[in-house]
């Protein structure tokens, strides 16, 4: 971790909150992206990534401040959007037995650095995989975590890591593939 | 090893987590087996694709804004907790004067007062048992557990 990051958390320990804007800042694209990712749609991304670094703050005195700070946030994170996820499938049950629509199927590429139509269609198709695809995919790719990593993370056995990726990416290129037909 | 076995390891191999001997054996049926080669280049080149990809750096006037929608809620929950406390307190006070009053007073019923005794005592219970609920979960949650890593 950076000393700079480090002096910012000792003075957000402290309850310093404009020390607190810096680190904001610093996540705040990786962690909309991968708040995107985790909840499959964009428009909640920001609110549910904000919701994620307000917990945080919470409990920063919990945080120990010789660690990197983004993997913890992004465990806070991973959290906040799985409770979401949760809430939207019992809305989504209510949903369907009234008749109405999903509406949050909109996956414009909007987190996305360097576009091209390649890149686009890749978002496109990795927005389309189920959750626990896009999880691992964000791991993997966007957090350039190893499979023990993930498998901490996860908790779950490092076999399990290797074929829920590999299915993952499976379901990518077919998902590609029936695009471009 | 046969092509299921190489389906199966693929993509460990491409992120270099096979261990030594089985990276070896999957070497091996690679220069084989002419299938299995097409489908590790195609593996290959999605994997690339992604490996590429990042997230946008946000410019400085969203950045302003994504931490001010932060800060606000960082306030507002300083807010929440101290209308709260309040309220709980206003309210205890409220019910032991009415409690203090109705005992007090010999026009109003034993019933009654048994009845909104056992209300207020209902409601106690109810609270601590939920405050102690809460307090559980939180002790065996994962979310807690990892936060405080």
């Amino acid at each position: 971790m950076e000393e700079n990051e480090a002096v910012l958390l000792e003075r957000c320990r402290a309850g310093d909150k404009d020390a607190f804007g810096p680190i904001v800042k610093k996540y705040a694209g990786r962690a909309s992206g991968t708040a995107c990712l985790l909840l499959g749609c964009p428009d909640e991304a920001g609110d549910a990534s904000q919701e994620a670094f307000v917990r945080a703050w919470r409990n920063i005195s919990r945080f120990d401040t010789r660690s990197p700070f983004y993997p913890w946030y992004s465990a806070i994170l991973r959290n906040v959007c799985k409770s979401r996820l949760r809430r939207r499938a019992r809305r989504r049950t209510v949903a369907l037995t009234e008749g109405h629509r999903d509406s949050s199927s909109d996956t414009d590429p909007v987190f996305l650095a360097e576009r091209n139509e390649r890149r686009d269609a890749l978002w496109h198709s990795v927005m389309k995989l189920s959750a626990p695809f896009r999880e691992i995919i964000l791991m993997k790719h966007f957090q350039d975590m190893s499979y023990k990593e993930i498998a901490a993370a996860l908790g779950i056995p490092i076999g399990t890591v290797m074929s829920r990726l590999h299915s993952a990416r499976r379901a990518l290129r077919e998902t590609l593939a029936g695009e471009g037909s | 090893m046969s092509c299921n076995d190489f389906d199966r390891m693929a993509s460990a191999y491409l992120d270099g987590e096979l261990a030594d001997e089985e990276r070896r054996r999957f070497e091996e049926h690679l220069a084989t087996c002419d299938a299995c080669k097409t489908e590790l280049a195609e593996l290959k080149r999605l994997t690339e694709d992604l490996n590429m990809m990042r997230f946008k750096e946000p410019g400085d006037e969203e950045l302003q804004r994504y931490w001010s929608g932060v800060y606000n809620r960082l306030e507002r929950g300083i807010g929440w907790i101290l209308l709260s406390v309040g309220a709980i307190l206003t309210l205890c006070y409220g019910a032991f004067k009415i409690i203090e009053e109705m005992i007090r007073d010999p026009a109003i019923s034993v019933i009654l007062k048994v009845g909104v005794c056992a209300l207020i005592a209902g409601l106690v219970v109810l609270f601590v048992s939920l405050l102690r609920e809460r307090l559980v979960v939180r002790k065996v949650d994962r979310y807690s557990r990892e936060v405080e890593r």
